[in-house]
């Protein structure tokens, strides 16, 4: 708000009768019911696109109830027929395998991304943010130089060796590399978000006799809770987003995660498409990451508003 | 600096475990004369995986010593991970194999030449003869053909009665487009108050001209790869329904857009279409009412509808396997054995040994498809080899095309001209 036009003096008011508090209010009051009808236009253009962006995902929980028939070339979201049998149909699995070892695997791999980025990108990061070594600066740009590599151009080189090292069919190639600290963007992350941390805070601990296994566990890492909770949230859901990883290295069914699930019904060379189960196998596979996000959600909002209070 | 090594140490500890687990788990064993484990892949949904899980209890059963693992994906995402393996050179011993990929996976020497396997092989005795150049690449044989289809006229009796037209039998070409003129005149409606039409603008269909040029005696590709047809055969081709174009008596694109990805045959809204006769499941599933009859395309010569057998897919053994002997007896056991060929029935087309079509009791469509391709066993010609790389493309060019003839926003001797130089330099680009 721009307070200081209407203080009284600050303005030459010979062009009304007015008095200077007068014409003040009624600008006040002229401005604020332009605000609102700014925030109303603001509410409808954001709720329509909300309307917008949400449609799909309505669509696909209402196709889920729909007998499956009914479910393509219906672009309608008022439910008509009202059916549980594509639940039926995704919880009885797929060519003999269930649906909860879809979902188990699903979860393995999550969880192992989630538990491996978390420790080995804040080990790099601590590494790369707070200790000196010689080529640090190398490192540090040719970690962020694989981030520039496009995905396509390392699979076969990387499908190759893993298959060299007969690890093809099992969890290791799409879970190894996590524990190692291959995924730059969180490494990058955590440096940057270590670098903003006061160093006094660890040369205090050094002072008090600290290592750096000691400084790590005891100062860095409570600090970095969120940036370590933003990382977990994107590990997660990346890893129980993949898709092209499990295909290329999963090849027995039993081991395959849900987007592999999720493509199987719907192969449209076999005869009639099963879109009900797919639909409802998709609802399903939402719900973790849905509640996953609203749990962690806070700390990102949180991990910005404290931001500025450390130290 | 001793906690670093201490580090260090669980590091490489960690990373030789991770090595040991992996070599101790991908021993197959086989060497040593024991047990042998057949890798094996297809594409597909839940119901053929139960069918394959089915027919390999029972091979298992009967071969004790191999076992077969298996795996499964969706048709477009079965060719990436198909196409990494081969770059590993660790492609599954047995796998599904589709006619428009033969070509290229064989031509890079992924694929074993079934000629090099020792031992009985596989059995093509029960396939017939003009089939068996469809697994073939420069002469060898990379791909044995599980089930067929074959190009079939499906016309829609119920819908047929509604608007009260027939279609004569075996007609020539203008018999059916006197056919699709009374149909469109007819003024019958759909249920929901849609025109119908005797059928859209097939010339569109890269398939459907493929098959006219048979019955002109042409061949649509040459030995070397090229278009064997001149722009005037498309230029005809693609005018021959001018007349029902112009008085607007075929289905609008813009309707047969709207209804996808159902097909305006499927919907109801044309009469008769002409394709591959394994759609007859789909159009049954998808339109309730539709009382499906299937007979030769069009020819004017009844004794040369230019008809050829498709595999609707093959089996192929990578050229990596450890175990060649074993994974031709398994596709032997798949492509020939009765009891398998009871087990999938018409799932995958119809069954292309007649060891197994001979066995195996039909009902319904089925029956009914399975009539049309024995009807027409007489008047087949070789199938083709596998498609040209590029073939796709090209097939996809002339849809298109068609589509803006239809549109009116080009003149068919303008399409003719763009989609022949287009094709001939995709296929030079593929060479």
């Amino acid at each position: 708000m721009t307070r200081t036009t209407a203080e009284p003096g600050t303005r030459t008011v010979d062009e009304s009768a007015r008095t200077p508090e007068q014409h003040a209010t009624a600008r006040r009051s002229a401005r604020r019911s332009r605000d609102r009808r700014h925030k109303l236009v603001f509410h409808l253009v954001t709720g329509a696109l909300v309307v917008v962006v949400l449609y799909p995902a309505v669509w696909m929980l209402v196709s889920s109830f729909r007998p499956s028939a009914q479910i393509i070339g219906n672009v309608s979201i008022v439910p008509t027929e009202v059916t549980l049998d594509n639940f039926v149909a995704a919880f009885n699995g797929i060519g003999g395998v269930s649906f909860w070892t879809f979902f188990m695997n699903s979860t393995i791999l999550a969880v192992g991304s989630v538990v491996g980025i978390a420790l080995s990108s804040a080990v790099s990061a601590y590494a790369l943010a707070r200790i000196d070594f010689r080529g640090r600066r190398v490192w540090f740009g040719l970690m962020i130089a694989t981030l520039l590599l496009p995905v396509h151009v390392i699979i076969i080189p990387q499908y190759i060796v893993f298959n060299n090292l007969g690890l093809v069919n099992t969890y290791w190639p799409l879970l190894i590399g996590k524990f190692l600290a291959t995924e730059a963007f969180f490494v990058f992350l955590m440096v940057q978000f270590m670098r903003n941390l006061p160093r006094e805070l660890d040369e205090a601990a050094r002072i008090d006799g600290a290592g750096h296994l000691r400084i790590f566990g005891s100062i860095m890492l409570p600090l970095m809770k969120p940036a370590l909770v933003t990382s977990s949230i994107f590990a997660f859901i990346w890893s129980w987003n993949d898709f092209l990883g499990p295909l290329l290295y999963l090849k027995d069914p039993n081991l395959y995660s849900l987007p592999i699930a999720l493509r199987l019904y719907v192969d449209q060379t076999t005869g009639a498409a099963n879109f009900g189960p797919q639909m409802a196998t998709a609802v399903l596979a939402l719900v973790p990451v849905l509640i996953f996000f609203i749990i962690f959600q806070r700390y990102i909002v949180e991990g910005v508003a404290t931001q500025g209070l450390k130290g | 600096m001793k906690r670093c090594m201490r580090i260090a140490a669980v590091l490489t500890a960690a990373a030789l475990t991770t090595t040991a687990c992996g070599s101790s788990g991908s021993g197959d064993g086989g060497e040593d004369g024991g047990d042998v484990n057949l890798t094996m892949t297809w594409w597909g949904n839940d119901d053929r995986a139960q069918r394959y899980n089915e027919a390999i209890e029972a091979y298992e059963a009967e071969n004790p010593g191999v076992s077969v693992t298996t795996s499964f994906v969706d048709y477009p995402n079965y060719w990436p991970a198909r196409a990494t393996e081969a770059a590993g050179r660790s492609l599954p011993d047995v796998m599904q194999m589709d006619v428009s990929y033969l070509r290229q996976f064989a031509s890079n020497g992924q694929l074993l030449d079934f000629a090099e396997v020792e031992g009985d092989g596989v059995d093509l005795s029960g396939l017939p003869d003009p089939l068996i150049p469809s697994g073939q690449v420069e002469g060898a044989q990379y791909g044995i053909p599980v089930a067929t289809n074959a190009f079939t006229l499906f016309t829609d009796a119920a819908g047929l009665a509604q608007v009260g037209v027939e279609l004569p039998e075996n007609p020539t070409w203008e018999e059916y487009h006197d056919f699709l003129r009374e149909v469109a005149t007819a003024g019958g409606t759909t249920e929901d108050g849609q025109p119908v039409y005797g059928a859209g603008d097939y010339t569109g269909v890269f398939w459907m001209f493929i098959h006219w040029l048979n019955q002109q005696g042409i061949e649509a590709f040459t030995e070397d790869g090229e278009l064997g047809f001149t722009q005037d055969d498309l230029e005809t081709w693609l005018s021959s329904v001018d007349d029902l174009r112009a008085e607007g008596l075929l289905i609008p694109p813009a309707r047969i857009n709207q209804l996808s990805p159902l097909s305006p045959f499927d919907a109801g809204e044309t009469t008769s279409e002409m394709t591959w006769d394994n759609f007859a499941a789909g159009y049954a599933t998808n339109n309730p009412d539709v009382e499906l009859e299937l007979q030769p395309i069009p020819s004017d010569d009844p004794e040369n509808p230019g008809l050829f057998l498709k595999p609707s897919m093959l089996f192929s053994i990578g050229a990596n396997t450890d175990h060649p002997e074993e994974a031709a007896a398994l596709i032997d056991y798949l492509v020939n054995d009765p009891e398998v060929g009871d087990v999938f029935g018409t799932s995958q087309g119809l069954r292309a040994s007649s060891f197994q079509r001979d066995a195996m009791t039909m009902e319904g469509l089925d029956a009914e498809v399975a009539a049309y391709e024995e009807s027409i066993e007489p008047l087949l010609v070789d199938s083709p080899p596998p498609p040209v790389e590029g073939f796709g493309t090209i097939e996809a060019r002339l849809l298109e095309i068609t589509e803006n003839i239809n549109y009116g926003t080009v003149s068919v001797e303008d399409a003719a001209a763009q989609w022949y130089s287009e094709a001939e330099q995709t296929l030079a680009d593929n060479q």
